[in-house]
């Protein structure tokens, strides 16, 4: 017998009974979604640039270009100093990504972003600071409304991201920069 | 029973308990995260719904597993993901061995997973050549210190800074005498980013898999499973039957109670939906039992599957904070390693590691009923004849005791005398273990029963 069978033959004998399916049906706190979202980014250690949208982002990675950095952008507009290379592997030296979310969430300022038009998966994780751009009107209450949302195709690869990388693994001290990026930057349009 | 006293929970606590201020500093660290997790909270009227909710979701998984195991998989090989099933830790041990060994892997890059500590699945990849790095801080530090984690969220929240600083110094080669956590971060982010551009494989737990979607759900605040997923082309995901939820709406149910419960962040950095491999790469999924179809079936122990594994019990249990997640003779330490581990404890003790305060099932995100769980566990013990320490010998003479009256009021008559008339130093050795960190009581002039007549009869 496979193992396969085998586990679902044992469960045959588990002893709860059925228990239906509840209904999530959670009421949103709908009241100035931008304002919930900042106050939520800041909490997990991001910064919200609410003005200047695009034009505002591109003079700061002119800024980084400028001071020698690798920048590489994946949001139409917006250009960096790199492309897109052959393998993942190379990304590692990237100081500054900057990519396209879908929406954003006000309960807890997380941000989803879709890695299909990353080039490369790892993007979002290997860069050591992030851009992301999000619109104003893309902000949803939570993550029900999230969920319902985002788009996930098969074979794709998507992520809830809230914050730079971070750990609190040494004596409970919040340390911001674990292996992801060590800052994020959010620009609304 | 063959148990030595070493091993024991008491025994192990008490060798934690030697180094009072250690104590204190563990139990402080702690709390501090059950006072987070009350903050976030409270800060979500819908809190006490979200918990309604999670339970009832996980309870409608877990009375139809065999529709959603079966869902999932289907959607996953649509998705160009490979499942595997696996009974036990020994056939999911085999079974990764079996993938890294036919991609000639050497080195692989680990992201937290308590399935495969369960499994003991890194002593078995690395007797056959393969390394296997755990990547997870935390889990990194207990790693390079030969240790196993002590809390399923935290999991080198028994070291000091200092602590940690000596062992990289000598491992990582740190400035001697370092213990600034953000030196000693960047160090292992360093140390830990060539290991990842260097790995052959990746392998991540899962915090959820979606059945409609035929993907699994990986949650980190290092975004370590990320980084190792994303760059070498083979990645592994092991998980247990329990994981499986219908759909993103109740995933979602979960997002938002799993790190609030946990640390108090409002979500975790990362929550990463993987619904298949990278371009050219290749995705796995070990679906694991090893002991939960048992589970299910007792009604009671069942319910110790709807954990989401958030450490919220953990944090909260006064006798974890107190004792340390070394002292419980399994993987998962406090109440909900208790609720999952017991029946696989041969010291019969562990399930007497709780006061049945209740505070666990109090902060559960999905209710899981932690305190009648341990409390079965307990009648499951008496019911085998393997109730610990001696209560075997000692419990049925409490009994008939407790049940005759006049011996009672009798020998509670002798004590009260004896407690008022006898010096402390003559008594205290006769209350055992009990005595040994309290004071004798004062003794009452007459028993309750004479009061309550007087008073109220
Ligand atoms: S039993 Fe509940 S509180 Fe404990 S780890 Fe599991 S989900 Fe969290």
């Amino acid at each position: 017998m496979s193992s396969k069978q085998h586990i679902l033959n044992a469960l045959k004998s588990a002893a709860m009974a059925p228990h239906a399916m509840p209904t999530i049906d959670v009421a949103p706190r709908i009241d100035d979604l931008v304002g919930q979202f900042e106050a939520n980014l800041i909490t997990v250690a991001g910064t919200l640039h609410r003005e200047g949208g695009l034009v505002n982002l591109q003079t700061t990675v002119d800024e980084h270009i400028a001071q020698g950095m690798q920048v590489i952008s994946m949001v139409e507009g917006i250009s960096g100093n790199r492309e897109v290379s052959a393998t993942a592997h190379e990304l590692r030296d990237i100081d500054y990504a900057v990519i396209p979310g879908d929406c954003g969430v006000a309960e807890n300022g997380a941000i989803w972003v879709n890695t299909k038009n990353l080039g490369h998966r790892v993007t979002p994780f290997i860069c050591e600071n992030l851009l992301l751009v999000i619109e104003a009107k893309s902000i949803v209450a939570n993550m029900h409304q999230a969920t319902s949302l985002m788009t996930l195709a098969p074979g794709e690869f998507g992520t809830f991201i809230a914050g730079p990388s971070k750990t609190a693994d040494i004596e409970q001290a919040l340390v911001v920069g674990a292996h992801g990026a060590c800052s994020l930057n959010v620009y609304l349009t | 029973m063959s148990t030595s006293k070493s091993n024991v929970h008491a025994h192990k606590a008490e060798i934690f308990c030697k180094d009072e201020s250690r104590v204190d500093w563990h139990s402080k660290a702690l709390w501090t995260l059950r006072e987070k997790r009350d903050r976030a909270a409270g800060s979500i009227p819908e809190w006490e719904q979200l918990r309604q909710i999670g339970s009832e979701m996980k309870l409608h998984t877990l009375t139809h597993l065999t529709e959603y195991l079966e869902e999932f998989e289907q959607n996953c090989i649509k998705n160009n993901i490979k499942v595997h099933w696996a009974k036990d830790g020994a056939e999911h041990n085999r079974i990764v061995h079996e993938i890294l060994a036919k991609h000639h892997v050497k080195k692989v890059v680990k992201s937290k997973s308590m399935l495969t500590e369960e499994c003991h699945m890194n002593p078995y990849l690395e007797e056959r050549g393969i390394e296997v790095i755990d990547t997870d801080l935390g889990e990194r530090i207990i790693q390079l210190a030969e240790m196993p984690p002590s809390h399923i969220v935290v999991p080198a929240i028994h070291m000091k800074k200092e602590e940690v600083g000596d062992l990289f110094h000598e491992k990582l080669g740190t400035n001697a005498g370092a213990s600034d956590p953000l030196y000693l971060t960047r160090a292992a982010r360093q140390h830990l980013r060539e290991k990842f551009l260097s790995a052959d494989a990746a392998m991540t737990g899962v915090n959820m898999a979606i059945a409609d979607q035929g993907a699994v759900v990986v949650c980190t605040n290092e975004g370590n499973a990320d980084m190792g997923a994303n760059l070498p082309k083979l990645q592994l995901h092991s998980m247990g039957i329990d994981k499986v939820v219908p759909n993103l709406e109740s995933a979602a149910v979960i997002l938002r109670t799993l790190a609030r419960n946990a640390t108090g962040q409002p979500i975790t950095t990362y929550s990463s939906f993987y619904r298949g491999p990278q371009d050219g790469g290749e995705m796995h999924v070990i679906i694991v039992d090893n002991g939960r179809t048992d589970m299910l079936k007792d009604k009671i122990l069942a319910e110790a599957l709807k954990c989401i594994r958030c450490g919220g019990c953990l944090n909260t249990c006064p006798v974890y904070r107190r004792s340390g997640g070394h002292s419980y003779n399994y993987t998962i330490p406090g109440p909900i390693g208790i609720a999952v581990g017991a029946q696989h404890d041969d010291t019969n003790s562990i399930a007497w590691a709780c006061t049945l305060c209740g505070s666990c099932s109090y902060v559960c995100p999905t209710k899981v009923p932690l305190d009648k769980i341990i409390h079965h566990h307990r009648r499951l013990k008496a019911e085998a004849g393997k109730l610990p320490y001696g209560k075997s010998n000692y419990m049925p003479l409490v009994g008939k005791f407790m049940a005759s009256e006049t011996a009672l009021n009798c020998s509670m008559g002798i004590a009260r005398m004896a407690l008022k008339i006898l010096p402390g130093s003559l008594l205290k050795p006769f209350s055992g273990a009990w005595g040994k960190y309290r004071e004798l009581p004062v003794a009452p002039n007459s028993s309750f029963e004479a009061w309550f007549k007087k008073n109220r009869g």
